[in-house]
């Protein structure tokens, strides 16, 4: 597996669906928005429906600044203060919106972790790796330092870390890139959580690197059956690893299809565009194509993608188009579509 | 680490010999003289003898060479003699040094937990009233003079309700630690308000900025309690800007207690320092600023080595 290369594998890529595994996650009419200045509040996620079945990698892809970020913080439970939220969260039959901060902690860490996008300040600078991994185990398994500690060793050494003893008793500093990274997956894994939310995981690594964690991503998932939600910008990562892809566009979800579908037949004038913005191999001296204007600024009326849609004519800019399922399991948001 | 440790000592030693020139210096241009001061007092003294005198105490001796006498001598362990109280400087020294100790270790020893705790609980929400009432204590701290704040306190709490001693030195011969105490309320509590003050803001921008980083939200993604968090992740990582911003209050506080020991008629350094320059003390007001220089000095080193101790992304080499 290589993301050096994309575009020679995007299309088809990605894994086998799993439509028969029991549902896991269930976001149901999820909003989140900020006050925002003279009153007026600025909703950064609209009405998100959209479901993760255990074991499956679920690919959410966009912009900077459509909500992907926030979306997971609120199935982690980690919205800023002043965050308003509507919508129903149902996480193993449970519904997180009714959650009291206490259910919310023995929650967090036990049956969602999270993986963040910047390994060197993810973690605490002053703590020693092995450490930060234990106090999960400490707080949720109720082992001892010491157990703890020797489980973090373990750990690391199940993420591929060369000697593992050696690296529990380092400071984040002192480990490399990927190394960090690593460690971070064997935190978040530590209490085997049945979802793991994966932010950008990969963002900040070199290439190569990038198709370790990857792999490894893959391989833990293999062993362990954690499902996962899979956040990036890069549809070429997101092909790697996701059974199913939810594009998003300025808060809203505008397409949302099994990989190989959203690949071999995207919907989306914004889908397309995103994966026509892969640069080509077989074409190298090519000039990359860029979307037309930003995701940010004042949102227009009627689609959020119109401003920028080489489609986009008067009906658009009047109505918001709804997502309808036009193929078996595809869903778009767009009047263009039949 | 030692080796470190060791190079600075040995830096520190060159400042110090930098620093009794150009004290020396200094205090040799001030205007006025020992002996000037003893002819006003003393109608009885003759300019024959005010001369005499001059010789003996070397006055006239231009002062690099008076320098080079100074310097030989202090490395015998020879300080000179204080010319207010005729008795060896050092012998003066003790005393008063061993008292503005117990001020300022006072003083530390209640505000860093002050600060820590009241800036960490400002830092919680910042705007909310909490934050409001703490500020605005942080503030009147830093702007009420401390000598204004002495009066204050000792007009209403010794004056009028006669709760508290009006001045920082028991009159008993061997005074017990609780009458010590007794008379170090005032004193100590105005140094703790001037001190505080600065303190708490720094830990409070410290603690704002500590809890809007990452591994904050890490901690908080592994479900642990906030106080936990706080505590264990964001607390010490607050804590290590702090450190310099103490060794700089070392001498702030200093300073402080010159004015508040010269209120509460503490017999410290403070006093010390400013008699000895008020009665033109050569020899005693030279050690008393070589003193303040060597605390500043310590001070920093101790603070280099505490950001070892806190940052393991810091070795000294």
């Amino acid at each position: 597996m290589s993301v050096a290369t994309p575009a020679l594998e995007v299309v088809g890529a990605g894994h086998v669906a799993q439509p028969n595994h029991p549902r896991l996650l269930r976001v149901s009419s999820l909003s989140v928005s900020f006050p925002g200045a003279e009153g007026r509040e600025s909703e950064v996620v609209s009405e998100l429906s959209y479901e993760i079945a255990q074991g499956e990698t679920l690919g959410v892809v966009g912009e900077s600044g459509c909500g992907k970020t926030m979306t997971s913080l609120a199935i982690m439970g980690l919205l800023p203060s002043g965050a308003k939220v509507s919508g129903s969260i149902e996480f193993d039959g449970k519904d997180l919106t009714a959650f009291s901060p206490r259910q919310w902690r023995s929650h967090r860490g036990r049956e969602v972790a999270m993986v963040f996008q910047e390994p060197m300040t993810a973690m605490n600078p002053v703590m020693k790796v092995g450490q930060q991994i234990a106090e999960v185990l400490v707080k949720h398994e109720r082992l001892s330092r010491r157990a703890a500690f020797g489980r973090a060793v373990e750990l690391l050494a199940s993420v591929h870390i060369p000697s593992p003893e050696r690296r529990a008793q380092d400071y984040p500093h002192q480990l490399s890139g990927g190394m960090r990274q690593r460690a971070m997956i064997a935190m978040a894994l530590a209490c085997r959580p049945k979802l793991l939310v994966a932010d950008e995981p990969t963002t900040a690594l070199d290439v190569t690197v990038q198709a370790q964690i990857l792999d490894l991503m893959l391989e833990l998932q293999e062993t362990y059956g954690t499902a996962i939600q899979f956040i990036s910008h890069n549809l070429a990562v997101v092909s790697e690893v996701a059974h199913r892809i939810m594009v998003m566009y300025s808060g809203r979800i505008v397409e949302y299809a099994p990989a190989e579908d959203l690949f071999s037949n995207p919907l989306h004038p914004y889908t397309q565009g995103l994966i026509r913005t892969l640069p080509d191999i077989a074409q190298p001296m090519a000039e990359l194509y860029t979307i037309p204007g930003s995701v940010g600024g004042k949102r227009p009326s009627g689609c959020r993608f119109s401003n920028r849609c080489p489609l986009g004519d008067a009906r658009c800019r009047e109505a918001e188009p709804a997502l309808r399922e036009v193929m078996p399991r595809h869903h778009v948001a767009c009047f263009k579509v039949n | 680490m030692l080796r470190y440790t060791f190079f600075r000592l040995v830096q520190a030693a060159f400042v110090l010999l930098v620093m009794t020139f150009l004290l020396f210096m200094l205090i040799g241009m001030m205007p006025g003289d020992p002996v000037e001061n003893m002819l006003e007092g003393n109608p009885a003294l003759t300019p024959e003898l005010a001369r005499q005198m001059r010789e003996l105490y070397g006055v006239g001796v231009p002062l690099p060479v008076r320098y080079w006498h100074w310097l030989t001598a202090a490395f015998q362990g020879d300080f000179g003699f204080s010319s207010l109280y005729f008795r060896p400087v050092l012998e003066i020294l003790g005393p008063a040094l061993l008292q503005t100790l117990k001020l300022m270790i006072a003083t530390i020893v209640l505000s860093i937990p002050l600060s820590l705790l009241l800036g960490a609980i400002a830092a919680l929400r910042p705007g909310g009233w909490m934050d409001t009432v703490i500020s605005f204590f942080a503030f009147a701290s830093i702007s009420l003079p401390n000598f204004w704040l002495s009066l204050i306190l000792i007009i209403v709490f010794a004056v009028q309700l006669g709760w508290l001693p009006a001045s920082g030195t028991p009159l008993a011969e061997n005074p017990s630690l609780g009458l010590q105490i007794y008379h170090s309320i005032l004193p100590v509590t105005v140094l703790t308000m001037f001190f505080v003050g600065p303190l708490l803001r720094y830990v409070r921008a410290s603690m704002i900025e500590t809890m809007s980083s990452d591994y904050i939200r890490t901690a908080r993604a592994k479900g642990l309690s906030e106080t936990t968090v706080i505590v264990k992740h964001a607390l010490r990582n607050a804590l290590i800007p702090m450190v310099t911003v103490l060794a700089l209050g070392f001498g702030m506080l200093f300073s402080g207690a010159l004015v508040v020991e010269t209120i509460f008629g503490i017999l410290g350094m403070g006093k010390m320092i400013f008699d000895a320059i008020r009665y033109v003390d050569f020899n005693l007001a030279l050690i008393g600023l070589l003193l303040a220089t060597i605390v500043t000095l310590v001070s920093n080193l101790l603070a280099d080595l505490a950001y070892a101790w806190l940052d393991p992304r810091i070795t000294l080499k």
